[in-house]
C-alpha cells in the first residue's frame, strides 16, 4: 500500500512532468484504491450529524467494519448502530460486489429479524443523511468516464481536476460530477455534482485528514445538498488498519452476536 | 385464569433464574458500560365500527415505558458472555389495570469458537416471509397486529435454549422450548371474532377456554434450521417438533374448549437476488399428528404451505414487494365426509396474496408504508396503512389503520370485519 502512494510521490517530486503521464483513469483508480480500499481491512467510529434546512440536528452513530477481499474489487462492510437508541444494535451488512447489485442485509434485534434488502437504487440517502450508499461504500470506477481536466492548487493542496460522466445515466440524479483529488494522498478533497440541468446540487468536501498506522485518511467530510437546503457531515474516529477482521465477521451469526471489533 | 394456572410454572422459574442472574450480574460486577436504553410511548386505537366487545369505542389506550440493557460481565471472558434484559410497564387503559412484561432476559456466551449459546427468555425469528410464517413456528401476538402496536409486539418471546453450530459447509441452530408458549389469539375482548361453534359474532361474552399442553419432557419443542448460503443465494432447511400456536384443536364445543394438537412441520426455504431485487421461496409440511388421515373434524387437517415473494427497490426511497402463499389441505375428501350436514366447508386450497409498499420522505424521517392482505379464494382482505414521522431523533408520531375486509365470516380475516380501527401512537426514546 505504501509503495503505491510512495512511488507516484517520488516522481512527482523528481520529475514534475511526469504527473501528466497519469490518464484520468489512473487518477480515479488510485484514488478509489486510497479512499476505499486502504489496507486489507479497517474499522472506524461515526458520528454523524444530520442538519436540515430548518437547522434541526439529527445525530447517528454507529461502528463500520470493512475487509477487502480483492483490492479495488470485492468488500464486505459491517454497520453497527449505536445513536440514536432506537435503532441501536441495529445491524447493516454489505457485500460489495464487482458486478451487478450489492447484496444488503439488516438485523433488526426488537425482533430478531434478518432482512435481505433489495438494493437496485445506490443513489439512496445512507441513514437519512446526504451521503448516498456509494459515498460511503464507493462507486465502482468502471460506471463512469474519466477525463482530467486540469491540475491546480485548491485550499493549499495540489489537486487533479476530473471530471467524471455516468456511463448509464438512467440509473444516476447527477450528469456528471467534477472530483478534485490530492496529487500526494490521493484522498478526494472535493466532490461536486451537477443536475441534468447542469446545475451545482450537491457538494463533498474532506474538512479533515491525517496519518493512521502511515495512511493518509480521511477524518471528516461533509456532504451538503444545496438544492434541499441540508447537510451532513461524518467525523471518523479510531480509525484502525490491517486490525485482522477475519472475512467470517460479515455472516448471519454476528449479526445477532456482535464481533469484538464493534465493541472496543 | 389461564394467567393464574400458571403462577407458578415451570416457565416462570425459568423467567425467575434468567432475572436473577441477571441481577447478581449486575450487582456483583458492576460496570457503568451497561447503558440502558428504552422509551415510553402512549397508544390510542379508535374503533370504526359498533361491536359487541367490552369497549365498544375504542380497543387499544395505553402507556408504556420500555428498559432495555446489555451487560457483558468481567467474568470467564473467553466465552464473551452477554446478558440481554429488556422490560415493559404498561398502564393498560383497556383493562384498567397495570402489567410488568418482561421480554428478553437471556444469557449468551460462546462455549466454543463455533458454538454460540442464548439461553433465557429471548425472540425467534427465521424464515422468508413479510407477516407470513411458515416455518417460524415461533409465538406471535396477533391480538397487538390487528389493534395497531408497534411490529415489535407482533413476535411474543419464547423462555428457551438455543444453541447454534457454524461449520464451513453449514450452520445449525437448535432451539429447545421447554414449554409451549401458543400465540397471542384473538379471544373477543378488544377484537371480536365469528365463531363457528355457535355461528355468530362473539366479543366479551366469549367464554373460549384454550387448554395448554401439559408441562411434562414428552411436549418439549424443538426447533431445527440448517442453512448456508450457496452463491448469492440463501438455503434453509427446518424441521420442528411441538404443536399448533393457535388452538385448531377442539375439545368440547359444548364447553368452548379448544387445545393445541400436536405439529410436526418440516420445511425449506430459499432467498437471494432475483432479477434485481430480492426473491424468496419457502414451503412446509403441516403434520397435523392427531388427525394425521384428516378425518376428524375438530382437529386441523395436514396442510402444505407454500410461498413465493419478491421484493424490489424502486429508487427514490421506493420499495414494493409481493408475495403470493397457498395452503393446501392434504385430507379434504376425508375432512369433507367427517363434517356435520350443514356445516361451512373450508376449500381445500387457500391462495393469500399480499403487496406492501413503502416509501421515505424528508430525509427518511417520514415513513409512508401499505401493506395489504388479499385472499382471492377466501374473499376476505386486511389492510394496513401507516405513517410514522420522526420529530426529531427522540420523538416519534405514527399513525395507522387497521381493515378488514370480508365477504364471509368465518374466513381467517372476515371473522374479524367488524374490527376496524384507526390508531396513533407517540413514542420519546431515550
Amino acid at each position: 500500500m505504501m509503495k503505491k502512494i510512495f512511488l507516484p510521490m517520488l516522481l512527482l517530486l523528481i520529475i514534475p512532468s511526469l504527473s501528466y503521464a497519469l490518464t484520468a483513469d489512473e487518477i480515479v483508480e488510485r484514488s478509489n484504491l486510497a479512499y476505499y480500499y486502504a489496507g486489507d481491512d479497517g474499522r472506524a467510529d461515526l458520528n454523524m450529524r444530520i442538519t436540515d434546512r430548518r437547522g434541526r440536528v439529527r445525530i447517528r452513530e454507529m461502528t463500520l467494519l470493512r475487509k477487502d477481499i480483492k483490492d479495488g474489487g470485492r468488500q464486505k462492510f459491517y454497520v453497527y448502530f449505536k445513536k440514536p437508541s432506537d435503532v441501536s444494535r441495529m445491524v447493516f451488512m454489505v457485500w460489495k460486489q464487482v458486478k451487478g447489485d450489492d447484496d444488503r442485509w439488516l438485523y433488526i434485534p426488537a425482533i430478531d429479524l434478518v432482512k435481505r434488502i433489495a438494493s437496485s437504487d445506490k443513489r439512496s440517502s445512507f441513514a437519512g443523511g446526504v451521503f448516498t450508499y456509494e459515498d460511503v461504500s464507493g462507486r465502482r470506477t468502471s460506471d463512469d468516464t474519466h477525463e482530467l481536466l486540469d491540475d491546480e492548487q485548491y485550499n493549499g493542496k495540489a489537486v487533479y481536476v476530473v471530471k467524471n460522466s455516468p456511463k448509464d445515466t438512467g440509473e444516476v440524479e447527477f450528469s456528471y460530477y467534477i472530483a478534485r483529488i490530492d496529487k500526494k494522498t490521493f484522498l478526494p478533497v472535493k466532490g461536486e455534482y451537477y443536475d441534468k440541468s447542469g446545475k451545482l446540487y450537491r457538494t463533498i468536501s474532506v474538512d479533515k485528514t491525517g496519518l493512521v498506522d502511515g495512511i493518509p485518511t480521511v477524518l471528516q467530510a461533509t456532504a451538503e445538498n444545496l438544492s434541499r437546503g441540508m447537510k451532513t457531515t461524518i467525523e471518523f474516529k479510531d480509525v484502525a488498519y490491517n486490525v485482522g477482521i477475519k472475512e467470517r465477521i460479515f455472516r448471519e451469526r454476528y449479526l445477532r452476536r456482535p464481533p469484538k471489533e464493534v465493541k472496543r | 385464569m389461564r394467567e393464574t394456572r400458571r403462577l407458578c410454572t415451570l416457565k416462570t422459574h425459568l423467567l425467575l433464574a434468567a432475572l436473577l442472574y441477571w441481577a447478581c450480574a449486575v450487582f456483583l460486577y458492576p460496570v457503568p458500560a451497561a447503558a440502558v436504553e428504552g422509551f415510553v410511548e402512549g397508544a390510542y386505537g379508535y374503533r370504526t365500527q359498533r361491536d359487541v366487545t367490552k369497549k365498544d369505542s375504542f380497543n387499544l389506550l395505553e402507556a408504556r415505558a420500555q428498559l432495555k440493557g446489555v451487560y457483558e460481565p468481567p467474568v470467564f471472558e473467553a466465552l464473551s458472555p452477554e446478558a440481554d434484559l429488556k422490560a415493559e410497564l404498561i398502564a393498560d387503559g383497556y383493562d384498567d389495570r397495570l402489567i410488568l412484561k418482561v421480554r428478553e432476559a437471556a444469557l449468551a456466551f460462546t462455549p466454543l469458537d463455533f458454538i454460540d449459546v442464548k439461553l433465557g427468555r429471548q425472540i425467534l425469528t427465521w424464515g422468508t416471509g413479510d407477516y407470513i410464517f411458515i416455518n417460524d413456528l415461533f409465538p406471535k401476538d396477533y391480538v397487538s397486529f390487528f389493534i395497531g402496536r408497534d411490529d415489535e409486539y407482533l413476535k411474543v418471546p419464547s423462555d428457551a435454549l438455543r444453541v447454534s453450530l457454524f461449520t464451513e459447509a453449514v450452520n445449525l441452530d437448535m432451539v429447545l422450548i421447554p414449554v409451549m408458549e401458543p400465540d397471542i389469539s384473538v379471544i373477543g375482548k378488544r377484537l371480536s371474532f365469528f365463531d363457528g361453534l355457535s355461528g355468530q359474532v362473539l366479543g366479551e361474552d366469549a367464554a373460549r377456554v384454550f387448554i395448554e399442553p401439559r408441562e411434562i419432557a414428552e411436549n418439549m419443542e424443538l426447533a431445527f434450521r440448517a442453512y448456508r448460503t450457496i452463491g448469492r443465494m440463501e438455503a434453509a432447511l427446518y424441521l420442528f417438533r411441538g404443536f399448533y400456536k393457535e388452538p385448531r384443536g377442539i375439545l368440547d364445543g359444548a364447553k368452548s374448549e379448544f387445545f393445541y394438537p400436536r405439529l410436526h412441520v418440516i420445511g425449506m426455504s430459499l432467498r437471494g437476488p432475483v432479477l434485481g431485487g430480492i426473491g424468496n421461496f419457502e414451503l412446509g409440511y403441516y403434520d397435523s399428528r392427531e388427525d394425521r388421515g384428516g378425518g376428524n373434524p375438530m382437529i386441523e387437517n395436514p396442510s402444505i404451505k407454500y410461498l413465493a415473494g419478491y421484493t424490489q427497490d424502486l429508487g427514490s426511497d421506493a420499495s414494493i414487494g409481493f408475495q403470493y402463499e397457498v395452503e393446501q389441505m392434504l385430507h379434504h375428501g376425508a375432512y369433507r365426509d367427517g363434517l356435520a350436514p350443514g356445516a361451512s366447508v373450508r376449500d381445500e386450497f387457500r391462495h393469500l396474496l399480499t403487496m406492501r409498499f413503502t416509501k421515505l420522505y424528508s430525509g427518511q424521517t417520514v415513513v409512508t408504508s401499505l401493506f395489504v392482505f388479499f385472499s382471492p379464494s377466501d374473499m376476505d382482505a386486511y389492510l394496513r396503512p401507516g405513517v410514522s414521522y420522526k420529530v426529531t431523533d427522540s420523538w416519534k408520531v405514527t399513525a395507522g389503520a387497521n381493515i378488514i375486509l370480508g365477504r364471509d365470516e368465518f374466513t381467517d380475516f372476515g371473522t374479524f370485519r367488524r374490527n376496524d380501527n384507526l390508531y396513533m401512537r407517540v413514542r420519546y426514546s431515550f
